[in-house]
């Protein structure tokens, strides 16, 4: 605010002073940076989905004919072949887990449960033709850990538990999900909560320190920006994860846009619809970078901690940062944010208080 | 209203036809009850306008049929004074605007004190900011009628280059 009121502090109003309100208000009347994030990133160039054509023009026969081509090469080939897989896939996994869960608790047990949630997360990537680039896989989470990284998509989920197993948090939900996620925690423990539950924090917060105080137990995946972004920015991380102690772990996730638009708008398309589209884009490629692992400082508390996590993954994934909550997809902003504005500007006028 | 395939080529602004698509989209993304024209809850659903403290006024500005919203034409034209392509005396023209609220084309004392305290919010008293506003009108009130006139607010604000800080792209 300071350079665009192009002042000193302490000196006088001056008219000119409501322009930079003014020209502040048309900017985001005319693209803000909140709202784009929960839709899907335009492309510099058409990648031959229809989805993606956002200002449709007739260029040539040429190029509509090669878009035909790769429709039917989409929905006629790659489709049925991927759904096939991702039936496979599935049914492996609930197949598989439940049969290990019958064993007793052993680390034979430990052992078949990673294997059959490996197998079976690579059956379903490849049913989306997944090409992930994992990078630093010395910093791998470790047991015990908390592994933190940004939100696009349920597909994230899937993209890690490819390269390492952890321990799940989330609602549990009913369909499908819920079978597959019944079938999960007889293998393996994951932390799955009731919805009632998950207004209560500090249940929360207590269930997952003592998941992480056992250092046998697999490392928790959390998202904490909550909800989906579409992968162009990382916006605010709650601040619940970071007050329950442990090592960070945190992993930056990076989707090419080129080849498919992976992330899920949920307004706009439920999970079937959203699966559906998955498996007619060209394939999913993305890159996973694992970083250092971090913990909080001395005198540091959590909201700062989750600020300097939140950094090291925008750098690392080149993606934008923003201070925005994920939540304002759906809540409205407070009015907090309207007098901490009118507060600067006051200031500004007051400087060292003798007005 | 708000159908892309119908805005009207009529409404004259400073704006290419690509840039027009643009906005028309952007109206409609806001326009969340479609109803055709937006309100300031509309408005002030984006957050950064809802940090704005002038919001109310840039939409007044907009305004010019005064019915309390914002239909498609009023937005064109509305946003068409910060394209690039605008000239200096309609960006001068809606800078006073912001100020003048009654828009009878003079900026009184209490409308100055009005926006001043939009500003500013809680954050001073009222007779700091009385203090501020009698200043202001007193240096720049030229032929002494106890409120600035567009000619004198012109005179001032002019060579600040406004024309520089009052764009945005489309």
């Amino acid at each position: 605010m300071e350079k665009g009121l192009s002042g000193l502090r302490g000196r006088d109003f001056e008219l000119s002073d409501a322009f930079y309100f003014s020209k502040k208000g048309l900017e985001a009347i005319v693209e803000d940076e909140v709202t784009q994030r929960f839709s899907s990133e335009e492309l510099v160039s058409w990648n031959l989905l229809t989805r993606t054509n956002m200002n449709f023009q007739y260029i040539s026969l040429r190029l509509t004919a090669v878009w035909v081509l790769g429709v039917l090469v989409r929905y006629c080939v790659l489709l049925p072949l991927r759904v096939t897989l991702a039936f496979i896939g599935i049914s492996l996994l609930v197949i598989g887990t439940t049969l290990v869960g019958q064993l007793p608790d052993s680390s034979l047990k430990n052992w078949l449960s990673e294997l059959v949630h490996l197998t079976c997360c690579r059956i379903c990537v490849r049913a989306l033709s997944g090409t992930i680039h994992y990078h630093n896989k010395q910093y791998r989470p470790q047991k015990g850990g908390i592994c933190v990284a940004n939100h696009t998509s349920p597909i994230d989920v899937l993209i890690l538990t490819t390269d390492g197993c952890y321990a799940m948090v989330g609602q549990v939900h009913g369909g499908l999900m819920g079978i597959i996620q019944r079938a999960m925690v007889k293998a393996c423990p994951h932390v799955w909560f009731e919805r009632s539950e998950m207004k209560d924090r500090h249940l929360v917060t207590k269930r997952l320190k003592e998941h992480i105080a056992d250092k046998k137990k697999l490392p928790i995946l959390i998202f904490p920006e909550g909800t989906c972004i579409n992968n162009t920015s990382v916006m605010m991380f709650k601040k619940g994860s970071f007050e329950i102690g442990g090592t960070i772990h945190p992993v930056a996730i990076k989707y090419n846009p080129q080849f498919g638009d992976a992330f899920w708008n949920s307004s706009k398309y439920n999970m079937v619809s959203y699966l559906l589209r998955m498996m007619t884009s060209w394939a999913i490629v993305c890159d996973v970078w694992y970083m250092p692992p971090m913990t909080r400082e001395e005198g540091e508390d959590a909201v700062r901690f989750a600020n300097r996590v939140k950094s090291a993954i925008a750098v690392q994934g080149g993606l934008t940062e923003l201070p925005w909550d994920g939540g304002l997809k759906r809540a409205k902003v407070k009015d907090t944010f309207k007098e901490e504005q009118q507060k600067n500007y006051s200031k500004m006028l007051v400087g060292n208080g003798s007005l | 209203m708000g159908n892309e395939a119908s805005y009207p080529e009529e409404i004259c602004s400073h704006f290419s036809s690509d840039e027009i698509k643009r906005l028309s989209k952007r109206f409609k993304k806001l326009d969340l009850d479609r109803s055709g024209s937006l309100s300031v809850e509309e408005f002030v659903s984006l957050p950064e306008l809802h940090q704005n403290p002038l919001v109310q006024r840039v939409v007044d500005v907009f305004d010019t049929d005064g019915n309390g919203e914002v239909n498609f034409k009023e937005f064109i034209l509305g946003t068409s004074q910060f394209s690039v392509r605008g000239d200096e005396e309609e960006k001068l023209r809606f800078a006073f605007s912001i100020y003048d609220i009654d828009k009878d084309g003079y900026i009184s004392n209490g409308e100055l004190f009005q926006v001043l305290k939009l500003m500013v919010g809680d954050n001073l008293e009222d007779w700091q900011l009385q203090q501020l506003v009698d200043k202001t009108i007193i240096v720049l009130d030229r032929d002494g009628d106890g409120k600035i006139s567009f000619e004198e607010f012109s005179a001032v604000v002019r060579g600040l280059d406004v024309h520089k800080k009052l764009v945005v792209i489309v």
